[in-house]
């Protein structure tokens, strides 16, 4: 009777660090990504609790948290290219028409409406912001963004907008399906006069190769370690059914 | 674990395709015009495994969820039309942009080309035409008599000649430059040439020296704006991130032969 349960200890052992892997190698996959944020994961034990002594705890594989140090800067001479300085986000509209932030601050002008490279609305400080035909834009440290126009006299600067910068504690920011970051009860974050940007940069991802390799060697001997557990119980209870064997 | 196999797939994918645009770059290093692309990176969608308040047993729950990511893909390469140094090279029909404007051309197919490749020539009409021989829009004709070109800062095109032992100059015409209101979205045709497209918006005709449309410099070429030590830097990350990315491969697989070995 033994057997069967502290085989799935080890079962649980030997999935959760597949789960565990996954993350580490996404983590890895995204070592070049734009403004992404590693993903920090940790076991939790879950006590198994029924009839009997409580002598068993599976471990249970979860995604904690993000890792929300800034990237490195890299610069690219684009003045469409912004990057967040240490703290902060930029708010774009996601998919689902709701504010959402991201440090990834490549930024295009489609039909007229300043976007980020995946196509989602930079939110300005009334709505998205746009840009009239034939428009050389500088954005400023404070996210505001100018731009002179051809036809115009040319060395006139309009102001076009203000783009929504916001600083919400780490701690209430929650990871969507999509990637983008979201507060944790849906609702927007109040824009913060102190975030600063650089434009003509971006940043790179905060992934630690280092750290993620060291992870994935750790991940891989600790599976080692639970099939070791598995086979140990397969001999165990070979042994115990050859006692039992009547000859 | 077959999910590890395939997000470390994804990472080896998109330096691949980095490289690609990397290896394009540095074979364009000497490009007449050539204008670099770079390739920017997303992250795939994650799936909420278990969502973070899953019960744990009858009475507790587990704080945290466990949310397991699907890789990164490639959101766009984008072409980046930063300004190329300008290089002297005398001949008079050498001609380059310096501002943010484009010459027209017209294709074979009657299609309009945009480029920022000035080197031109003349057919056996007379009419400029770029190095692969499509004719310059407006078409400028230079009379076979004409014993020098002139090529004025907004695009004003003389001819000199001698017409009974006296100079005399006559106005050609006057090369136009086309703007966008977002370069980037222009399609590469290959050959330094770029067609419209709904992103990049249709092309705003100007006068070289005005409204922001940029310069014209007679004598001069535009030279690539690829920088090689960027490029270098590129690939060298590029190179160990491809590499991590197999090691990650190679730990999922062992993974997996253990697991075989039970």
């Amino acid at each position: 009777m033994s057997m069967d349960r502290s085989i799935y200890v080890a079962t649980s052992g030997v999935k959760q660090t597949m789960d565990a892997m996954s993350t580490s190698a996404n983590n890895l996959a995204n070592v070049s990504t734009t403004g992404f944020r590693a993903q920090i994961e940790s076991y939790t034990s879950v006590p198994v609790t029924g009839e009997g002594l409580n002598t068993r705890a599976m471990a249970v594989s979860s995604t904690v948290s993000s890792d929300f140090k800034p990237g490195p800067l890299q610069p690219t001479d684009n003045p469409l290219d912004i990057a967040v300085q240490n703290e902060g986000w930029i708010a774009v509209t996601g998919k689902d028409g709701k504010e959402a932030y991201t440090r990834n601050g490549a930024l295009v002008v489609e039909q007229g409406i300043l976007k980020n490279v995946q196509g989602l609305a930079v939110r300005g400080d009334g709505g998205p912001i746009k840009v009239p035909t034939d428009t050389t834009l500088m954005i400023g440290a404070d996210g505001t963004i100018s731009g002179t126009q051809a036809g115009i006299n040319s060395t006139t600067v309009q102001v076009l907008g203000r783009i929504k910068l916001v600083n919400p504690p780490t701690k209430s920011l929650e990871r969507g399906e999509d990637g983008l970051f979201r507060t944790k009860g849906g609702g927007a974050a109040a824009p913060d006069a102190k975030v600063k940007l650089v434009s003509g940069a971006l940043e790179g991802s905060n992934v630690n190769p280092v750290e993620e390799m060291v992870n994935m060697i750790s991940l891989a001997r600790e599976f080692e370690m639970h099939t070791k557990m598995l086979q140990t119980m397969d001999t165990q209870t070979g042994k115990a059914d050859q006692l039992l064997t009547l000859t | 674990m077959m999910r590890s196999l395939w997000i470390s797939k994804t990472g080896m994918d998109v330096q691949q395709t980095q490289m690609d645009v990397t290896s394009n770059n540095l074979a364009n290093a000497s490009t007449t015009g050539f204008k670099k692309s770079r390739a920017i990176f997303q992250d795939l969608l994650y799936q909420t495994v278990r969502a973070p308040g899953a019960q744990s047993s009858q009475q507790s729950q587990l704080s945290s969820g466990l949310q397991l990511g699907s890789g990164s893909t490639i959101a766009s390469t984008e072409r980046v039309f930063t300004q190329g140094t300008l290089q002297q090279t005398g001949d008079q029909l050498s001609i380059a942009i310096n501002g943010l404007g484009f010459f027209q051309v017209l294709m074979p197919d009657g299609s309009l080309a945009y480029t920022r490749d000035g080197t031109f020539q003349t057919d056996n009409t007379g009419q400029l035409v770029t190095s692969a021989g499509y004719v310059l829009q407006p078409p400028i004709t230079i009379p076979p008599a004409s014993t020098g070109i002139t090529v004025g800062t907004d695009g004003t095109v003389t001819s000199t000649s001698m017409v009974n032992g006296i100079n005399s100059s006559t106005t050609l015409g006057q090369i136009t430059l086309n703007t966008f209101i977002n370069p980037p979205g222009l399609s590469a045709r290959g050959e330094g040439l770029y067609s419209q497209t709904q992103s990049s918006g249709p092309p705003t005709q100007g006068i070289a020296g005005l409204n922001n449309v940029g310069y014209i410099q007679q004598g001069y070429i535009e030279t690539s704006n690829v920088n090689i030590v960027e490029e270098m830097v590129n690939l060298i990350q590029n190179q160990r991130a491809y590499e991590i990315n197999s090691k990650s491969i190679q730990n999922a697989d062992q993974m997996l032969s253990k697991l075989s070995q039970l």
